[in-house]
C-alpha cells in the first residue's frame, strides 16, 4: 500500500511539474480531509458527489459555498468574507439550480448576490449535500448546469422517547473568528423535534504576504440562524414534518461589491410529508410545501462614497411552492412521476441622498416592483437495468410567465430595450444515461442531457446594480429567451479493494441562446452605480461551448495511509463577441471577436491529501497540497486579466479524545501565500485583487451525545 | 464487430475531437473589417484667457468691470454636438454618448474621441448646447467622479451645473474674495427675497453655441482633430460687463446674473484648429 501512495503521489508531482516551473512556489504536500465519494443511485451515470455531515465536520470553512470550492470543477465567487456563490464547470447563478431539503427554492434579495441560497443554511445544519453536474437531473426542477441540493438534519423516530444533542464551538486565527452551534432533537415513534441554532462573528482577515506587506480586506461578517423541526409519524411508514428556519446576516462587508449588508433575515417555512412502501407497486410518495422570505438591506454608509452621495437598497423576495413526487416500482422498472410549482416574488427600491448648500436631494428609484414568476413543472424519471447495463431516462416540461409593474420604458431610435415586461415559454427538458459495467470493478456511462432554462428575476427586470463580473451596471431583458445547455458526459468509474476508488469524467456543453451582456451606449441609458463604467443589458447570444474533465481518486479506507487525489479543467469558448475599445475611461470604438474565452472561467487545478490513522483511527493528521494553474484563457470582451497560479499547502488534526468528544484543530495557507482566485471580484472602483486569507490557525471542539 | 462493447471507445474519440475542435484556436481572432466608408473626429478643448492659455491659482487678470480676478477651476458640460453638412442637414453625435464632461484639472476630459461614425464629406459647420438639454438633465444620472459634484439642487431646479468656475477676485478694498461663477437652471422667485420658499417657475439657461469657422472636409478613414476654444475671459465681458462687487461670489440663486453670463457666452467658444 505503501508503495501504492507513494507512485500516486509521484505521478502527482510529476503531473503538476509544469505548474511549478511557471509561477507557483514549490511547496509539499498533504491534506486535510478524506472525502468519500458516493456515487448516488439515481445518477450515478454522470459526475456526481455526496456529501456527508462528517466530511462537512472537518472541515475550516464559513460557510457551505467555501466548501463546495473543493469539489472537483465547482468553484466559488468571492465578494467578501462570507457567502461565497458556487460555481459549476463555469456555470452559476440560476445555471444551478441550488436548492434545500429536495426542493425548497430561495429568491436571494441582494441583486449583487451577496445572499446565494449557500448562505441560506449553516454547515452544522446540513446533513448531507448531493451535487450533480449537467442538466441531467430533472426532477428537483429545471436544471441548465447542475444541481446542488442542501439537506438540513432531519429528526429521526426511535422506539423510546430519546433526546440527543451536540454542542460546537471553534476560533479562527487572522479573521478572530469566533463560531458556536447547538442542537437538541429526540423524539419516539410517533413525535420527533429538533431545535438548533448557531452564532458566528468574523472580523476583517488579513492576506498572506506580498512584497514584504499583508492587505487587510474588509471582510467582517455577523450572522445568526435558529430552526426549529416538528415531526409526527402517524404510521410507521408515514411521516408528516413541519419545520421553520430563521437565518440572518448583520453588518457583513463585501469590498468588491458598492454597498455592503446592512442586515439580511431570511424565514423558511416548510410542510413535508413522506410515505414509503404504501403497496407492492407504490414505492414512495413525498409532498411538500414551503414559503422562504428574504429581506436584505444595503447601503454604502462605510465607504468614502457615502460623503457624495449615499445609497441604500431595501429588497424583498419571496418564493412560494410545492412538489408532489410519487415513485412505481414494477419488477426491473422504476417510474419516478411529479409535478411541481414555485412563485417567485421580488419588490425593491433605491435611495440616494445627495447634501448641498444645506438642502436635501433623494432619488428613490426601482430594483423590482412587483416582479412575478410563475414556474409549474411536469416531470418523470424512468429506471430500469438489464444485462450488465442500467439506464435512467428523465423528462421535464415546464411552463414559465413572468410580469412585473415596472413603468420603466428603455428605448432610444426606434429600439426598445425595456419595454414590454411579459414574457411567457414552455420549456422541454430531456436527460437519458447508460452506464454499463464492464467488470465487477469498472464501470462506463455515457449520457446526454438538454436542460432549459428561463432567465431569472436578474435577467430579466434587474435595474442598474453591478451584478456581474466586470465594472457595469446591469439592466434586466423582458424579452429575454431561455438558454439550453445540451450536454454529453462520458465517466469512466472504478472501485478496487485495494486500489481504491477513481473517477475520470469528460464533458462537452453546447449551449444554444447562451444569456450574455451587450455594453450599452449612455445614450440609451447613464448607470446608477457608483465605480462602475457603463451599462451592460443582457442579451441571448447565438451559442457558446465548454468542455474538460473531471477526475478523483481515494485511497482504500482498510489502510491506515491514506489519500485522495482531484483534478479539473474547463475550457468555455463564445464563438463571435464585441469588444469595445475602451480609451482613458470612454468607449472610443468597437470590433467584433471570434473565438473569445467565456469570462469567470476557473483554471485547471488540482488538489492531493495524504492522512495517516493513528490510535485506532481516532487521531488522524492530515496534509493537503492544492496547485492551481494560472488562468491565461481569459476574455477579451470582457477585458478579463489573467490571474496567477499558486500551491497552498493545509494541515489538520482531527482527534476524537473522548467518546463523545472531537477536536479539529490545524493551518491553513501555511506557508501565508498572498494569492487570489480566478472568480474573486476585484474591490470595486479599483483593479486592485480581493486576496483571499493569509495563514490561519483554527480550533474547533465538537460534543455529542 | 460488437457495438456495445467498443462504444466508450467511440464515444472518447468523438469527444476528443469535439475538445480539440474546440480547443484549436486559442488567441480570439479579429474580424474582417470592411474599408470604411466613414471616418471619425476627435473634439479636444483648449482654455484661454487674453489669447493665452489660461494660468490657474494666480491673480493675474482683471475683467471689463475692472474686478482683479484669478481662476482656480473650471467644469461644464457640452451636450448635443451636431455636424451639419453642405446644404443644411444636421449630425447628431450620440451613438455612444451625448453629454461631454470637461474639466481643466483632468487631462483625460480634454479630449473626446468620438465613437459614432462620421459619413465623409463636407462639413459647413459645428453647433453644440453648452450645458445639458433640459429633456436630459436628471438629478442623479451621474453618480460617479468627477460628473457627480456637478449636481444642482433640486430644489433650486435639480439636475447639474452646466459650468462651475471658481476663482478668487479683489473687491474694492483689495481683499480677496471667493467666487463661484456657476451656472445652471435659474429660479425665480416672488418678491424680492430669495429663498426657497418663494421660487414659482424654474429657467432653462441652456443655450446652442454655433462655432464660427468649423467647416472642415472628412475623407473616408481619416480622424479629423478638431480644438475647441473657451476664451474663459469673455463669460465676463460682451455684451455685459460682469461685476462681481455688484452680483457677488455666488450666483446659483441668482437668475439676473446668470442671465448675464449666458448671453456673454454665445461668443465665449471659437475654433482653435482643424487638424
Amino acid at each position: 500500500m505503501k508503495t501504492f501512495i507513494t507512485s500516486i503521489f509521484l505521478i502527482y508531482v510529476v503531473s503538476v511539474q509544469p505548474l511549478i516551473g511557471q509561477e507557483v512556489e514549490k511547496t509539499i504536500l498533504l491534506d486535510s480531509v478524506l472525502i468519500e465519494d458516493e456515487a448516488l443511485d439515481e445518477v450515478k451515470y454522470v459526475a456526481s458527489k455526496y456529501v456527508t455531515k462528517k466530511d462537512l465536520q472537518n472541515q475550516q470553512i464559513r460557510d457551505v459555498g467555501e466548501y463546495l470550492r473543493s469539489i472537483p470543477n465547482v468553484s466559488g465567487i468571492r465578494r467578501g468574507g462570507a457567502n461565497l456563490d458556487p460555481v459549476v464547470r463555469g456555470y452559476k447563478y440560476s445555471q444551478l439550480n441550488v436548492l434545500l431539503n429536495n426542493g425548497v427554492k430561495i429568491e436571494n434579495g441582494c441583486p449583487n448576490r451577496m445572499d446565494p441560497v449557500t448562505a441560506r443554511i449553516e454547515t452544522e445544519d446540513i446533513g448531507n449535500i448531493e451535487i450533480i453536474k449537467g442538466p441531467f437531473l430533472l426532477k428537483y426542477g429545471p436544471s441548465f448546469g447542475g444541481v446542488i441540493n442542501l439537506k438540513s438534519e432531519v429528526p429521526q423516530p426511535y422506539d423510546q422517547f430519546e433526546i440527543h444533542g451536540n454542542a460546537q464551538a471553534g476560533f479562527e486565527s487572522n479573521w478572530n473568528g469566533e463560531k458556536y452551534h447547538g442542537s437538541l432533537h429526540g423524539g419516539d415513534r410517533k413525535f420527533q423535534f429538533m431545535v438548533a441554532g448557531g452564532y458566528r462573528n468574523y472580523g476583517n482577515y488579513n492576506s498572506g504576504y506580498r512584497e514584504g506587506l499583508e492587505t487587510e480586506v474588509k471582510s467582517s461578517f455577523t450572522k445568526y440562524n435558529y430552526l426549529a423541526k416538528l415531526g409526527y409519524s402517524f404510521k410507521p411508514n408515514q411521516q408528516l414534518m413541519i419545520s421553520y428556519d430563521g437565518i440572518h446576516g448583520r453588518d457583513v462587508l463585501y469590498p468588491s461589491l458598492p454597498m455592503d449588508e446592512k442586515s439580511d433575515d431570511t424565514h423558511i417555512f416548510g410542510l413535508d410529508y413522506k410515505g414509503k412502501n404504501l403497496s407492492p407497486v407504490l414505492k414512495e410518495i413525498e409532498a411538500k410545501i414551503y414559503h422562504s422570505d428574504v429581506h436584505h438591506v444595503m447601503d454604502n454608509s462605510r465607504r468614502p462614497s457615502a460623503e457624495n452621495m449615499l445609497m441604500v437598497a431595501d429588497v424583498n423576495s419571496s418564493n412560494t411552492g410545492g412538489r408532489f413526487v410519487t415513485t412505481f416500482q414494477f419488477a426491473k422498472h422504476r417510474l419516478l412521476t411529479g409535478l411541481d410549482y414555485e412563485h417567485i416574488m421580488k419588490d425593491g427600491t433605491r435611495t440616494g441622498t445627495m447634501e448641498m448648500m444645506g438642502t436635501i436631494s433623494t432619488k428613490v428609484s426601482n430594483l423590482w416592483l412587483d416582479a412575478l414568476i410563475r414556474n409549474t413543472g411536469i416531470f418523470a424519471e424512468y429506471h430500469t437495468y438489464f444485462s450488465s447495463y442500467e439506464l435512467t431516462a428523465s423528462l421535464r416540461g415546464d411552463f414559465n410567465n413572468a410580469t412585473s409593474s415596472d413603468t420603466l420604458e428603455v428605448s432610444y431610435e426606434g429600439i426598445d430595450y425595456f419595454k414590454d415586461v411579459d414574457s411567457e415559454f414552455f420549456n422541454l427538458s430531456f436527460s437519458v444515461g447508460i452506464t454499463k459495467k464492464i467488470s465487477s470493478n469498472l464501470d462506463v456511462s455515457l449520457a446526454f442531457g438538454r436542460g432549459t432554462r428561463s432567465p431569472n428575476m436578474l435577467e430579466r427586470y434587474i435595474k442598474l446594480l453591478p451584478v456581474g463580473y466586470d465594472r457595469y451596471d446591469y439592466l434586466g431583458n423582458p424579452q429575454l429567451q431561455p438558454e439550453t445547455n445540451n450536454e454529453i458526459d462520458l465517466t469512466f468509474q472504478s472501485n478496487f479493494r485495494n486500489f481504491g476508488s477513481m473517477y475520470l469524467n469528460f464533458f462537452y456543453s453546447y449551449v444554444q441562446d447562451f444569456i450574455f451582456a451587450n455594453l450599452l451606449p449612455p445614450t440609451v441609458i447613464m448607470p446608477q452605480s457608483q465605480g462602475v463604467l457603463g451599462v451592460k443589458q443582457f442579451v441571448n447570444v447565438d451559442h457558446i461551448t465548454s468542455t474538460g474533465f473531471e477526475f478523483g481518486y481515494n485511497s482504500p479506507h482498510q489502510y491506515k495511509l491514506g489519500g485522495s487525489m482531484i483534478a479539473a479543467f474547463t475550457y468555455g469558448v463564445i464563438p463571435e463577441v464585441t469588444k469595445y475599445i475602451i480609451s482613458d475611461g470612454e468607449v472610443v470604438d468597437a470590433v467584433q471577436i471570434t473565438n473569445d474565452a467565456l469570462p469567470e472561467i476557473p483554471p485547471f487545478e488540482t488538489t492531493m491529501s495524504v492522512f495517516y490513522k493513528f490510535l485506532n483511527s481516532n487521531l488522524i493528521p492530515t496534509l493537503k497540497l492544492r496547485v492551481v494553474a494560472p488562468q491565461g484563457h481569459i476574455s477579451q470582451a470582457f477585458y478579463e486579466e489573467e490571474t496567477p497560479g499558486f500551491t497552498l499547502l493545509d494541515f489538520s488534526i482531527r482527534w476524537k479524545f473522548a467518546k463523545f468528544m472531537e477536536l479539529n484543530t490545524g493551518i491553513s495557507n501555511i506557508f501565508d501565500r498572498a494569492y487570489y482566485e480566478h472568480l474573486n471580484r476585484r474591490i470595486i472602483g479599483s483593479k486592485e485583487n480581493l486576496y483571499e486569507p493569509g495563514r490561519v490557525f483554527f480550533a474547533s471542539i465538537y460534543a455529542h451525545f | 464487430m460488437r457495438i456495445s462493447k467498443n462504444l466508450p471507445a467511440i464515444t472518447l474519440i468523438v469527444m476528443w475531437g469535439l475538445m480539440l475542435l474546440t480547443a484549436c484556436s486559442d488567441e480570439p481572432e479579429g474580424g474582417a473589417e470592411p474599408e470604411p466608408e466613414t471616418g471619425h473626429i476627435k473634439f479636444t478643448f483648449a482654455h484661454n484667457v487674453d489669447n493665452q492659455p489660461v494660468q490657474l491659482d494666480r491673480m493675474m487678470y482683471e475683467n471689463s468691470a475692472g474686478n482683479p480676478y484669478e481662476i482656480n477651476e473650471v467644469m461644464y458640460f457640452i451636450s448635443d454636438v451636431i455636424l451639419y453638412k453642405e446644404g443644411g442637414r444636421g449630425l447628431l453625435i450620440d451613438d455612444w454618448k451625448d453629454i461631454h464632461y470637461v474639466e481643466l484639472a483632468i487631462p483625460s476630459t480634454l479630449t473626446w474621441e468620438v465613437f459614432d461614425d462620421i459619413p465623409a464629406g463636407t462639413y459647413d459647420s459645428i453647433t453644440f448646447v453648452f450645458g445639458i438639454p433640459e429633456e436630459k438633465n436628471e438629478s442623479f444620472m451621474f453618480v460617479n467622479p468627477p460628473e457627480d459634484k456637478m449636481m444642482w439642487p433640486d430644489i433650486l431646479g435639480g439636475g447639474y451645473h452646466y459650468m462651475m468656475i471658481n476663482g478668487k477676485w479683489l473687491d474694492e478694498n483689495e481683499i480677496e474674495q471667493f467666487y463661484n461663477f456657476h451656472l445652471g437652471i435659474g429660479q425665480l422667485y416672488h418678491g424680492d427675497e430669495i429663498n426657497f420658499d418663494s421660487i414659482y417657475a424654474f429657467v432653462q439657461n441652456y443655450f446652442t453655441v454655433s462655432l464660427p469657422g468649423s467647416s472642415f472636409v472628412l475623407n473616408k478613414g481619416q480622424t479629423r482633430e478638431i480644438e475647441i476654444v473657451m476664451n474663459i475671459e469673455s463669460w465676463f465681458e460682451t455684451p455685459h460687463d460682469f461685476d462681481f462687487n455688484y452680483w457677488g461670489g455666488a450666483i446659483m440663486e441668482i437668475q439676473p446674473a446668470m442671465k448675464m453670463g449666458v448671453e456673454n457666452g454665445h461668443d465665449v467658444f471659437s475654433i482653435g484648429s482643424i487638424k
